[in-house]
């Protein structure tokens, strides 16, 4: 990438934004009868506007550009349709947000719809329902412009499914930057009660910018795995490419309009509901959280059928002689993830949905005044929830388990109960849900089978752990910066599994419940489960993406930096939950003398973000100037290493069959994989 | 086998540096309720197993690092050693025996934490955006409900809270007595608690309900059976003496719902708009025309708040009360007394 | 696989599974009229289920071994029917979420709602499952005319269907509905079943609602699949009819759940 395109795609997003935010104001003042520089309108029109120069800029009218002014026309002719017939039937046109709820909700609608035909996504299928016949592959543009428009090959899908979960993971932790230093101190600091930013006060901005942390994590997270499975599972297994190459461009592609409207969530008044969005509260909340819902449900759609193709990918495209036993242990959790994320996914997007019908037609579903039961929503809303704590996490623990053997020198331990152990977790996690709502009111005498079932996770959960352990011992073991993080996540996962089981006991939760002890317990999961593995998959897949390999010196700052502040901050976090410090809440009482603490956690975020921004500067830096590494990088026997590096077009240029075992490192003479003898004259 | 004995000692050793450690850092503030009794064993009978577990995979692991490392010049690979099925076995089934015995006591203990005598008197809880209202039993004399803002037990009595919310979820939280249980909208949920402290604590919502959420804290007496029964009558004359005069009672209700969470009397921006001199004054409304703020205007605002909205609140949705006729008019004229 | 001597075979299996299903529909509307046993409705839906789910829906052919290379058109279509499947197994996560829904709002009561009418959208829907299958068959045997016959009689038959659900049950166009219920038997001036009027409308709408645009998505798939039959594309590579017939016959399944559901167990409110 020229530095002078990227500069004039920085030019781009400067003017067209600043084009964006004039139009808005005047937009907003023809509605408000005066200026108001903090509103909503002028920001939301410069995020779309400026967004979609950035890409021009870079790329030109085509691919993810063509795509977002897709989505921007669509959404404005949906919103204009709708204020139209609701202007025949004599019925309020106008908002502060321009456009009223129902005009957004389906003018949003249209704009995703109309980004999948704007990006291209479409085009095949469209091609096929007319009944004309499509090549199998496309040859993708060389260099780095191929990753801004639809490609069908799953290794460039992965990368574009990796950067953009970083660059949400950079969003995501901006945010909890922001309200991070509020809670610095006691006292409304700088998000006071007359603060008017995007329509909202201090504090519900504040829960707006904690919901969305929240929210864009998740998907953010839902993307890495979705990345490293992409670019992964098909390498493993030795097929050419996904089973159902242009669906995956399509989840791939689903994403990006969704991270639209999740950032329109902000802006459009934002919603203070947390991630969880319960009604009644969601219900009530401002236009932001039908954004929300929408933003989720489409992501949604991402997770579904990248985990449908997963499926059908290693059911479907396995190499020769590569049975169910003889499939890397990646490959076993990506199954398990899959299963639960193709079917449980479906719950969070009706439970929205429903909350969505019920502002837009009043159908009382979770309204008390109407029937309905409120509780019910917390039941569909948990049943994807919880399962998919472990959508996030069984791919982390494939990766430690993929990439222990390769730095310990040594087989994995106990092979088939670590790939069973996925399953396991996977099935159990399906009827765990209701632990999440021990306070809730539900009916009481559900409470001790869900602490029974609970309990049951640390079952196959403590067979990973002992089995790792057990491969450690007796190795030669190395710790290059992936072996690092893989150590790092054991150790990270470790803390938030064993302080998993207290919240499972139902009268330790009626304390813990909703207190920073839940908060610094599942920030250890998931840090553990996928934020330490998936740097691990970076680190050591890099070189095979990209021919080199990242910078040792600053991952191991990296690594160094953020494993102490990490582990400060959840034990911080869970210690003044103990004594009383809620969640969700943008002040507390001075009296509980938590401020020392608070500022404590505040420094170690700052340290844990400056350690991604090294991360970040090493990951663009490396591509051009890190140091070349296209043969067998790590010593691995997996298949993908015994090609050079990066990764030829169509992956193996001659199929291999499995012929042993895939960790039986120490073994003389042994082999996982053969290739077969390149034949004259065939591809 | 050498290397077995020593992680062994240092797993032990870590173990019980942990617990001791752990315990000695008094993790959990001060136990106020009898409730907090059981809490406390299991917590205690938690941390024994977390410290266990933990020092169970991390010390192995730290040694193995340590002894196991790659050294300088080495190239082989380590031991081919693939599994062992019976050591499998074995942590598959000792957790699992743990899993079920811990699953046994956890029942025995929600039991005891929530063990209640059918006997216990009854104050009625609202949870409102953002406050709390608590209706204690009728005097039995004259017949009068006393309603407060404030939580008064006293010290070793068994209560029995009958909670309900008056808009979105909350829930009931007061660290010291461990226990909470949400407040749902078009149902009533219920919470024993039988405080063993004296001292003043506070409620708090525990679930996310909106702007002021984080605010939603009101006290929480313990006290002697003498002073509260000083209290209750205090209050009980308050409540006679409300029914005397509209401002009085007006007063009263305005203390009972909270309204002072959002609406300040001394000029301040809350959520809401402040009271001081707001009877009779201009009022710019959000669509930019003015209307005066009088007797109609206050009694429709409260009764139906959307209907005008105040200039620079238009992000705020102002919860939907039920009151009498009656007692608007006491509310208005209780306003009207602020200047 | 494609033999010339399964066709009376496989096309009166068709007539006899038509003739099952109908019988139990039949069954189903006689006893929600009335004893109204629970446990017998549930299991007559179960068992209608099952019939559709192996003899229209074949859902045994995914298991089907094949040692073809994977390059094969066969092969291909076995990958494209296990993403269709794990796609209906997805979306049966939906339709069993709103089934819960309506079993916590309304547990033993169901919307009052006319129940003749009801048994008669159902037979239209059943009857247009019996016609896709057929159409099925016909092309499976050579028969493109025949396929494009009964695909056009599936078609027509589930329009009437959606545009019946939502003129006439949702009183969409109230000047066509009111006699169409009358004639049903509803008595006039019944108070309407809306969206918002509480937990029976909200249950009905939602559920109907969400059935209704798989109807609608199921009707622009045979359209596409009866254009692309007619100009000769699947007489060779049939996979794409398979898809679009096993989607219909999978919102005909979702409806046999949902009619007990919404029309026939417990008692109206």
């Amino acid at each position: 990438m020229k530095n002078n395109t990227l500069g004039r795609a920085f030019l781009f997003l400067v003017i067209a934004g600043a084009i964006g935010y004039g139009l808005g104001l005047g937009i907003d003042f023809a509605i408000r009868g005066g200026l108001k520089f903090t509103a909503s309108v002028p920001s939301a029109f410069a995020l779309l506007f400026g967004f979609t120069a950035f890409f021009f800029g870079l790329y030109g009218y085509r691919g993810i550009t063509r795509g977002l002014v897709f989505q921007v026309v669509g959404t404005i002719i949906g919103a204009a349709l709708v204020t139209g017939i609701r202007a025949l039937l004599k019925r309020e046109i106008i908002s502060p947000f321009l456009f009223t709820e129902p005009a957004w909700v389906f003018g949003a609608l249209v704009g995703v719809v109309s980004f999948f035909f704007g990006v291209g996504v479409m085009t095949d299928w469209v091609k096929w329902a007319r009944g004309i016949d499509t090549p199998d592959h496309h040859e993708d543009e060389p260099g780095w412009q191929k990753y801004f428009g639809v490609s069908l090959d799953h290794k460039v899908i992965g990368i574009q499914y990796t950067v953009t979960a970083l660059f949400l993971l950079a969003v995501g932790g901006t945010f909890a930057l922001i309200f991070r230093t509020e809670l610095a101190a006691s006292g409304l600091d700088f998000l006071t009660l007359d603060l008017d930013v995007f329509n909202q006060n201090g504090p519900q901005l504040y829960n707006t910018l904690m919901s969305l942390h929240g929210m864009i994590m998740i998907v953010s997270i839902l993307l890495g795995i979705s990345g490293i499975m992409n670019y992964v599972v098909p390498l493993l297994v030795g097929a050419h490419d996904m089973a159902f190459p242009r669906m995956n461009a399509f989840a791939f592609w689903v994403a990006v309009p969704a991270s639209v409207l999740l950032l329109l969530a902000l802006l459009l008044g934002g919603f203070d509901t947390g991630w969880t969005g319960y009604p009644p509260l969601s219900s009530r909340a401002p236009l932001g959280v039908q954004m929300f819902f929408l933003g989720v449900f489409t992501a949604g759609w991402s997770s579904i059928l990248g985990a449908l193709n997963v499926i059908a990918t290693v059911v479907r495209m396995r190499a020769k002689g590569m049975t169910a036993m003889r499939m890397p242990i990646l490959v076993w959790a990506s199954v398990a993830t899959s299963i639960i994320a193709l079917t449980a996914t479906q719950l969070i997007g009706l439970s929205f949905q429903l909350v969505m019908f019920q502002r837009l037609f009043g159908m009382g579903f979770f309204d008390p005044s109407k029937g309905g039961n409120p509780v019910l929503f917390q039941h569909l809303f948990w049943f994807y929830s919880h399962p998919a704590v472990y959508v996030f996490v069984l791919p982390g623990l494939g990766v430690i388990s993929e990439l222990l053997p390769v730095f310990v020198r040594k087989p994995l331990f106990g092979y088939r109960w670590v790939a069973m152990s996925s399953l396991g977790i996977a099935l159990v996690g399906f009827v765990v849900w209701a632990h999440h709502m021990f306070t809730s009111g539900m009916n009481e005498y559900l409470r001790v089978p869900f602490m029974y079932s609970t309990m049951l996770v640390a079952v196959p959960t403590g067979v990973k752990f002992f089995s790792w352990v057990a491969t450690m011992w007796g190795g030669k073991i190395e710790t290059p910066t992936p072996m690092l993080f893989v150590l790092g996540s054991i150790v990270v996962f470790l803390l938030g599994g064993v302080t998993g089981p207290p919240n499972a006991m139902v009268a330790l939760d009626l304390h813990l419940h909703d207190t920073y002890w839940v908060v610094g317990h599942f920030h250890d999961t998931i840090f553990g489960g996928f934020v330490f593995p998936f740097f691990a998959a970076i680190y050591y897949w890099f070189p095979k993406a990209t021919g080199r390999k990242m910078n040792e010196f600053w991952g191991k700052v990296h690594f160094w930096l953020m494993t102490p502040s990490f582990f400060a901050l959840t034990l911080g976090m869970m210690f003044i939950g103990l004594r009383g410090m809620r969640r969700r809440i943008v002040d507390y009482d001075p009296t509980l003398g938590f401020d020392g603490a608070h500022l404590f956690l505040t420094v170690c975020a700052f340290l844990i973000a400056i350690s991604i921004l090294i991360f970040f500067i090493n990951f663009f830096r490396s591509i051009k100037h890190g140091e070349p590494a296209t043969g067998n990088a790590w010593n691995s026997r997996s298949p993908e290493w015994q090609v050079p590096s990066p990764m030829p077009a169509h992956n193996y240029e001659v199929p291999f069959e499995v012929v042993g075992e895939p960790y039986d490192y120490g073994l003389p003479g042994s082999k996982f994989v053969e290739f077969a003898a390149k034949k004259a004259g065939t591809h | 086998m050498r290397h077995f004995i020593v992680v062994g000692i240092l797993t032990i050793l870590a173990s019980v540096l942990l617990y001791m450690g752990l315990s000695a850092a008094h993790l959990m503030p001060v136990a106020a309720s009898a409730q907090a009794v059981p809490i406390d064993w299991m917590w205690n009978l938690i941390l024994i197993v977390m410290s266990f577990f933990f020092s169970l995979i991390v010390v192995p692991m730290g040694y193995s690092l340590v002894v196991f490392r790659r050294r300088r010049g080495e190239t082989g690979d380590g031991a081919h050693f693939e599994g062992n099925t019976t050591l499998e076995l074995l942590w598959t089934a000792i957790p699992l025996l743990i899993v079920v015995s811990f699953s046994v006591i956890g029942a025995r203990n929600l039991a005891q934490t929530l063990a209640r005598n059918p006997q216990a008197p009854v104050i009625k809880v609202t949870g409102l955006q953002w406050s709390w209202r608590f209706e204690y039993p009728a005097d039995s004399a004259t017949g009068l409900v006393v309603v407060s803002d404030q939580l008064h037990i006293p010290v070793g009595e068994q209560v029995l809270l009958r909670m309900t919310s008056s808009d979105v979820i909350h829930s009931f939280w007061v660290p010291e007595f461990r226990v909470k249980q949400d407040l749902v909208p078009g149902r009533f949920t219920e919470l024993t608690i039988t405080p063993t402290e004296e001292g003043s604590y506070k409620v708090r919502c525990a679930e996310l309900c909106g702007t002021k959420h984080y605010s939603m804290e009101n006290p929480v007496i313990i006290q002697s059976q003498a002073d509260y029964d000083a209290w209750f009558a205090g209050e009980l004359e308050k409540a006679k003496l409300a029914s005397s005069s509209p401002e009085g009672f007006g007063q009263l209700l305005v203390q009972q719902n909270g309204c002072a969470a959002c609406h300040s009397i001394t000029g301040g921006t809350l959520v809401g708009p402040t009271w001081l001199g707001l009877s009779g004054s201009p009022v710019e409304l959000s669509d930019g025309t003015t209307v005066n703020a009088d007797d109609a205007y206050l009694t429709e605002s409260i009764s139906n708040p959307q209907a005008k909205i105040v200039k620079g609140f238009e992000s705020v949705q102002m919860v939907q009360y039920t009151f009498t006729p009656d007692e608007l008019s006491a509310i208005v004229a209780y306003i009207k007394t602020i200047k | 696989m494609s033999n010339k001597q399964q066709h009376p075979n496989l096309l009166s299996q068709g007539v006899f599974i038509f003739v099952y299903l109908a019988v139990l529909t039949a069954l189903e509307f006689f006893v929600a009229v009335t004893f109204n046993s629970v446990a017998i409705l549930v299991a007559v839906a179960v068992v209608k289920g099952a019939l559709v789910l192996w003899y229209y829906m074949h859902v045994n052919k995914l298991s089907e071994g094949d040692e073809s290379s994977h390059e094969s058109y066969a092969y291909k279509s076995g990958t494209n029917r296990l993403g269709l499947w794990l796609f209906l197994v997805s979306d049966s996560f939906v339709f069993g979420g709103l089934m819960v829904m309506r079993l916590s709002l309304l547990g033993m009561t169901r919307p009052d709602l006319s129940q003749t009418l009801g048994f008669f959208v159902t037979a239209v829907l059943l009857i247009s499952s019996f016609f896709m299958n057929r159409g099925e068959v016909e092309l499976h045997n050579g028969n493109r005319q025949g396929f494009l016959r009964n695909t056009m009689i599936t078609f027509v038959l589930g329009l009437f269907f959606l545009l019946g659900v939502i003129i006439v049950e949702w009183h969409a166009v109230p000047a066509i509905a009111e006699p169409i219920l009358h004639l049903f038997g509803e008595p006039e001036g019944k108070p309407l079943l809306t969206a918002s009027s509480g937990p029976a409308g909200a249950a009905f709408f939602m559920m109907t609602g969400m059935h209704a645009f798989h109807v609608l998505t199921g009707l622009i798939l045979l359209v596409i699949v009866w254009i692309n039959g007619k100009k000769g594309l699947y007489d060779e590579k049939q996979y794409p009819v398979e898809a679009a017939a096993v989607y219909w016959h999978f919102i005909d399944l979702v409806w046999i759940f949902f009619y007990p559901a919404l029309y026939l167990i417990g008692t109206a409110v």
